[in-house]
């Protein structure tokens, strides 16, 4: 439990950027602990613990599958609304995170775990190992991400001008 | 927007953030594809074993003829040996199936081959064995007519349109599990698989 505690905040950002709402976000964190607990005996200290919880995190998150619709649309727009910057409140780098997680929707699986691995500040050589491509690759694709990144937000702004 | 800019607040978006203790989680039935497979996998062997117990206390519960018992007897031992294997086979793949600590390349694609095997092993499996528990299952049931059946079957020679119909019906039973079986796969795993599929496409970059 200390390890989770000392690695929630990574734990929190990898349910933020793969589920969107509250209760899938709370689902996949139990999963995520449940998998972290499961496996434990396996990890045999050749890598970092804060690398082996990647890793596990990143291929829960992946693997996991939403339990069947509990809400309809409405609640969960209704939902999302609620979770919107208070533009008075917040700051603008608050408000900029909020548009970047809206983006990062946009993304598919890998990419998001690619992009996730680089806001962590992983180097290029760790997110090759966590993800089994290569450094190249890792570069190659996180420059055409944050391409892609720029683009959507770009269009995400000019729809709510 | 600069991306790079953004690592500092995003490092400290979790200030709200509370998570259950683990117990709570333990509590919980998970929603990857491997342990849905699984929690499948540990129902259906509980479900045979149940069907076991009914399938021998209809036969062991009022007494039959000696030539129905020992035919019975000889498929269920039959079914008996096959579902041993299957379920050892089940059981290593049960056993072997968490490799979440992997990199993603290794873990989704040792995951997606595993869930490839098993899954046309439980169609094999299925195939075999489902026609032959519903003959025997019916056969119990129906005893007294079977056993007139059976008997009629060993001493007298079948005439081609018999022997035609019985092979039809073989032929019809097999062909039904085969669809059934393949419908219920299709429902409770292929979508898994698929999805996986497309990631490991996604990283492979093919």
């Amino acid at each position: 439990m200390q390890v989770i505690e000392e690695h929630k905040g990574m734990l929190f950002r990898v349910c933020r950027i793969y589920q969107d709402d509250n209760a899938d976000r709370d689902d996949l964190m139990q999963e995520i602990i449940l998998q972290l607990w499961l496996v434990f005996e396996s990890f045999k200290g050749n890598s970092k613990i804060g690398t082996w919880i990647y890793r596990v995190a990143l291929n829960t998150a992946i693997t996991y599958f939403k339990k069947q619709k509990r809400r309809n649309d409405t609640e969960l727009l209704t939902e999302m609304a609620y979770n919107l910057p208070d533009h008075s409140l917040h700051a603008e780098k608050e408000e900029q995170l909020a548009l970047f997680y809206a983006a990062l929707k946009h993304l598919n699986k890998i990419e998001k775990a690619l992009i996730f691995l680089y806001m962590e500040s992983q180097p290029y050589n760790e997110i090759a190992l966590n993800l089994g491509i290569s450094e190249v690759n890792v570069r190659v694709r996180l420059t055409r991400i944050k391409n892609k990144l720029k683009e959507i937000i770009k269009n995400i702004s000019y729809e709510h001008r | 927007m600069n991306i790079d800019d953004l690592k500092d607040t995003w490092k400290n978006d979790d200030t709200s953030f509370k998570y259950s203790p683990l117990d709570a989680a333990l509590q919980r039935k998970t929603s990857s594809a491997i342990s849905k497979v699984r929690n499948n996998m540990k129902t259906e062997f509980i479900t045979t074993l149940f069907s076991y117990v009914i399938l021998f206390w209809f036969l062991f519960s009022k007494p039959k003829a000696m030539l129905f018992l020992n035919v019975t007897c000889i498929t269920l031992c039959a079914l008996v040996i096959l579902n041993c294997f299957y379920f050892f086979k089940f059981y290593m793949f049960y056993r072997g199936a968490n490799k979440y600590d992997q990199s993603v390349k290794e873990g989704i694609g040792k995951i997606v081959y595993e869930l490839e095997l098993n899954t046309e092993l439980y169609k094999t499996y299925n195939v075999c064995i489902t026609p032959l528990t519903i003959i025997v299952a019916l056969g119990i049931i129906w005893d007294g007519q079977a056993t007139g059946y059976i008997y009629k079957l060993l001493t007298n020679s079948i005439s081609a349109i018999n022997m035609s119909m019985i092979i039809l019906v073989m032929l019809i039973s097999f062909i039904a599990s085969y669809f059934f079986i393949g419908l219920h796969v299709k429902r409770s795993y292929q979508k898994h698989l698929d999805e996986l599929k497309s990631v490991l496409k996604q990283i492979t970059g093919n």
